[in-house]
């Protein structure tokens, strides 16, 4: 469209205010990349000497590892097993009719309000009456309560967007249901549960305060190790971890929004 | 209603208001658009006179609604010139160059009750709240629609929302009244109401409207001026009779109205021409045929009424075979084969309801040309085949 | 009745998980009623002890602040989101568009430690800001940045800006752009079509960020407890010192089950009091 002059000044003052923003949204991840490669011990800015040494201790650390080690566990757990419920669950709303239908969704939704802690207390104190360990069953049981929202969410938005009338033709050439569901729904829902399982998974891989309660010394994740390491040391190392992390984040979610289109997975596309 | 322009900022006498007047209101000068590789509006000029109907008729993707997108002011041209009422507006955004307009969708504000909708434009000039509610009362009965000022346009149908959409584009008094294929929602019925009521209304207030439809039917009906377009081009601009009667083109002549294409070869006498078909002589204008020889193929362009079957002492100009009727109520549509002249089938109109028992299927009929106004065109260069 | 093949295999699970959630919440409640039996993990009979305990003016106070941090954090993250969200669903360019989406919902996926941690970098007395300060003359000695209210918020704020985004982006991008168009043909500049047409449609994405951030914000744990330090307190704080430090369960379970009422009081408060907007929703 034509603009005029305040139109002009309008959108370069919109453009900085958003290149502002976006700097306040990268300024500690930038700063917590200048940080790790700091040669002295002491947290300072920014460094004198550089050296990759920092990257070097926080990889070799016994507790970052066995952290990464049970998170990769936890998260390879709870978002496969938070996946079976949420599909099979999201495709019984979509479809079907049954008692206590809306009770059941809302409370397996119900954990995107309730606070971590309240739900990390919750599971430790249960897990205590029952008698169970603080083993890898309690966080995974817990980790999958608190994935289990977003992956139901991404399935019945998949769900919702499938032309049902493939399916009928499918039925109309011969196919039974069971054959249906494994030959046409279940391709068709692909990408909605690879984005629903990678979400959730990165949820749960990160995930700290409910974590911090339910896990034990041998049991706990990396971010629970993080937190121990900062309560009692102070150099750079957890700023190389947290630089390799954020790289690796970063990464995965490129990749997801070139292959998955990140734009609708959070539904944030324009309408044509 | 003020008549149009009175709003205006400028010292312009508002002039002459009725359909006719010499003054401009709508200028393109060479105006051009292009969106990457394609050309949207090629070297565009035309001029709309103050008060009149203008309507851009084409097929999809002739660059009408470029073209009414740039008076708009929602796309900037690559070259050339718009200008309104004398001032060229290209620096100008669209909020500031006094436009109406109704979108194919109505865009009528969900969040706004009608009466605010309708005075949207008016709170935007600072009109005082009394002004403003004697004015939107004003144009809801203009277009006929009382007590629904405190409704929301999804409780309205969709006939109602258009009216809306119509009052809130008039109401402020603007200087051009752009519509952008506002009827194609509507079924039949109601468009045909509805263009009688918006020619009237126009004609009342004497506003200058530029109208895009790809219905030559409505654009026939409605405009005091018809600008046909074709991939990017105005091939001609005139009165509805113009365009039917004398098309400047093969294609403005086969787009408007039925038409049928038929062979015949010209002879040329000192200032006029005339086609051979069969044993008929048809007298034709001689411009298209510049750079035709005598003796040469030409294109009849022929009219489904300007053509009968033969009653006996007739020149025949043409034999066909009875392909096909359809019956269309007060007429029927008969449908020829005469591969001889014709590589389509050729369209008749019969009023007879006898029609079908008359002439049925199969049957060999002879066809004479009975009207003035055929038009003969340069056949068109012979199409390579990949 | 329409087939319904496989129901009791789809519903099963999911039915399993929910009573498994239910009864973790049944927990709680049931611990905040019984008393705390020192040095142990069971707890005594039932006793409002714990409630009644709650109304001591150090734990009011602490109620009062995380009800304030809340709504600070929510509007401001609102303030700051909204052109984001905005320049997100408005830009034309693929790559820019893309490069928006990213950068704002990254620290979304990093987790709570690796983020505040990296804000401690920059708040802390070495930190970025001081350095930076120190470096520039405009400051003699660090500034005491960590451990204030600020701090907290402002990484709170962080935290909660990439929820915010999606939920507004998500929004304004059904808004038919036709809309601002019959505006301009109204004569409304663009700033007046922004007030009068993109904000109010946009209504009900602003209701559902608030609302999110509000009850995400409340849920923050490791941002007040790394970088308030013991100064600025939640709730989540005083749950984790009591509940995991003292173990004393049954307090810690009192003070979720009246956050989580409080939480619930104030979602519904809000909810009401955006009843009006509404009205500018699209329908």
């Amino acid at each position: 469209m034509a603009r005029s002059t305040f139109q002009r000044m309008l959108g370069i003052a919109g453009a900085f205010a958003v290149l502002a923003i976006l700097g306040f949204v990268i300024l500690p991840a930038a700063v917590v990349t200048l940080a790790a490669f700091n040669d002295k011990a002491i947290l300072a800015f920014p460094p004198q000497t550089w050296s990759w040494r920092w990257f070097a201790k926080a990889i070799a650390y016994d507790d970052f590892r066995s952290g990464f080690g049970n998170g990769v566990i936890v998260a390879g757990w709870a978002s496969s097993i938070a996946l079976l419920v949420g599909t099979t669950f999201a495709f019984a709303l979509d479809r079907y009719a049954f008692p206590l239908k809306r009770t059941i969704e809302t409370v397996l939704l119900s954990s995107l309000v309730v606070p971590h802690f309240t739900i990390g207390l919750g599971f430790l104190i249960l897990a205590a009456q029952i008698g169970w360990a603080r083993g890898f069953i309690v966080v995974i049981a817990c980790h999958v309560v608190l994935v289990l929202p977003f992956v139901l969410r991404s399935v019945y938005v998949s769900l919702r967007n499938l032309d049902q009338r493939l399916e009928l033709a499918a039925a109309s050439l011969g196919a039974s249901p069971g054959r249906v569901l494994v030959t046409v729904t279940l391709p068709l829902l692909a990408p909605g549960l690879v984005g629903g399982w990678l979400l959730a998974a990165i949820l749960s891989f990160n995930e700290f305060t409910a974590s911090l309660f339910v896990t034990a010394q041998r049991t706990q994740t990396l971010p629970v190790a993080m937190y121990n390491y900062v309560r009692e040391y102070a150099d750079p190392s957890m700023a190389a971890l947290s630089v390799m992390y954020i790289l690796a984040t970063a990464t995965l979610l490129t990749l997801a929004n070139a292959y998955l289109g990140l734009g609708k997975l959070l539904n944030v596309e324009t309408r044509r | 209603m003020s008549r149009p322009g009175a709003e205006n900022r400028s010292n312009e006498p508002t002039g002459a208001t009725a359909a006719g007047s010499d003054q401009a209101a709508v200028r393109l000068l060479r105006a051009s658009k292009r969106f990457g590789k394609v050309v949207a509006l090629d070297d565009a000029m035309l001029s709309i006179r103050r008060g009149e109907l203008m309507t851009l008729l084409g097929p999809s993707g002739c660059g009408k609604t470029t073209l009414l997108n740039l008076v708009a002011g929602f796309l900037v041209v690559d070259a050339g010139e718009i200008e309104i009422d004398g001032k060229c507006v290209n620096e100008i955004p669209t909020y500031k160059r006094e436009i109406g307009m109704m979108f194919q969708n109505y865009a009528l504000f969900p969040h706004m009750s009608i009466a605010d909708n309708v005075g949207y434009g008016l709170r935007m000039r600072g009109i005082p709240k009394p002004d403003l509610k004697r004015r939107v009362a004003e144009a809801l009965s203009l277009v006929r629609l009382i007590g629904v000022e405190d409704r929301r346009p999804f409780q309205l149908s969709g006939g109602q929302q258009q009216r809306v959409a119509l009052a809130r584009a008039l109401v402020v008094s603007p200087k051009v009244l752009l519509l952008d294929e506002p009827f194609s929602a509507l079924d039949r019925n109601l468009r045909a109401s509805m263009q009688m009521e918006i020619k009237e209304i126009q004609r009342q207030l004497g506003v200058t409207t530029i109208f895009v439809t790809h219905d030559q039917s409505e654009a026939l009906s409605l405009s005091d001026r018809i600008a046909v377009m074709f991939e990017g081009r105005i091939r001609q601009v005139g009165s509805p009779d113009e365009i039917y009667r004398r098309p400047a083109d093969r294609f403005v002549a086969s787009f408007v109205g039925d038409v049928n294409v038929l062979r015949g070869r010209l002879h040329r006498t000192d200032n006029q021409a005339i086609v051979a078909l069969g044993a008929a002589r048809i007298s034709v204008p001689t411009e298209p045929l510049a750079r035709v020889r005598s003796g040469d193929r030409v294109d009849l362009f022929v009219r489904p009424e300007q053509m009968r079957f033969a009653n006996s002492g007739e020149p025949i100009a043409l034999e066909g075979t009875v392909a096909a009727h359809i019956y269309q109520g007060g007429y029927v549509n008969l449908y020829l084969e005469a591969p001889e002249v014709c590589t389509s089938r050729l369209l008749i109109r019969s009023l007879e309801p006898d029609a079908i028992n008359r002439w049925p299927t199969g049957t060999r009929v002879g066809v004479t040309i009975a009207g003035a106004d055929v038009m003969a065109f340069e056949p068109e260069p012979a199409i390579q085949s990949v | 009745m329409k087939p319904q093949p496989f129901l009791r295999t789809f519903v099963f699970p999911a039915a399993l998980c929910a009573l498994g959630f239910l009864a973790a919440m049944a927990t709680v409640l049931q611990y905040s009623l019984r008393a705390y039996v020192p040095g142990s993990l069971e707890a005594g009979e039932l006793t409002l002890d714990n409630f009644s305990a709650l109304l001591k003016p150090l734990y009011a106070r602490v109620f009062l602040d995380t009800v304030w941090i809340c709504f600070l954090t929510a509007v401001c993250t609102l303030i700051v989101a909204y052109p984001i969200a905005y320049a997100l669903v408005r830009a034309q360019n693929r790559l820019i568009k893309a490069a928006i989406l990213i950068i704002a919902v990254t620290p979304l996926f990093l987790g709570e430690v690796v983020r505040t941690y990296s804000w401690i970098v920059v708040f802390g007395n070495n930190g970025f800001i001081n350095s930076a300060l120190l470096k520039l003359g405009v400051i003699d000695h660090p500034l005491q940045i960590m451990f204030t209210s600020f701090a907290v918020i402002t990484a709170l704020v962080h935290v909660t800006l990439p929820v915010m985004v999606i939920m507004l982006a998500a929004a304004l991008a059904h808004i038919d752009p036709t809309y601002e168009r019959a505006a301009q043909s109204l004569g409304a500049g663009p700033i007046r079509t922004f007030v009068s047409v993109t904000l109010p449609l946009s209504a009900p994405g602003i209701i559902a960020g608030v609302t999110t951030a509000f009850a995400w914000t409340f849920s923050a744990f490791a941002t007040p407890q790394l970088i308030g330090g013991g100064q600025v307190n939640m709730i989540s704080n005083l749950v984790y010192q009591l509940g995991l430090a003292s173990f004393n369960f049954p307090f810690a379970a009192a003070l979720s089950v009246a956050g989580l009422a409080l939480t619930f009081a104030i979602l519904s408060l809000l909810r009401f009091a955006a009843r009006p907007l509404e009205k500018f929703g699209p329908h």
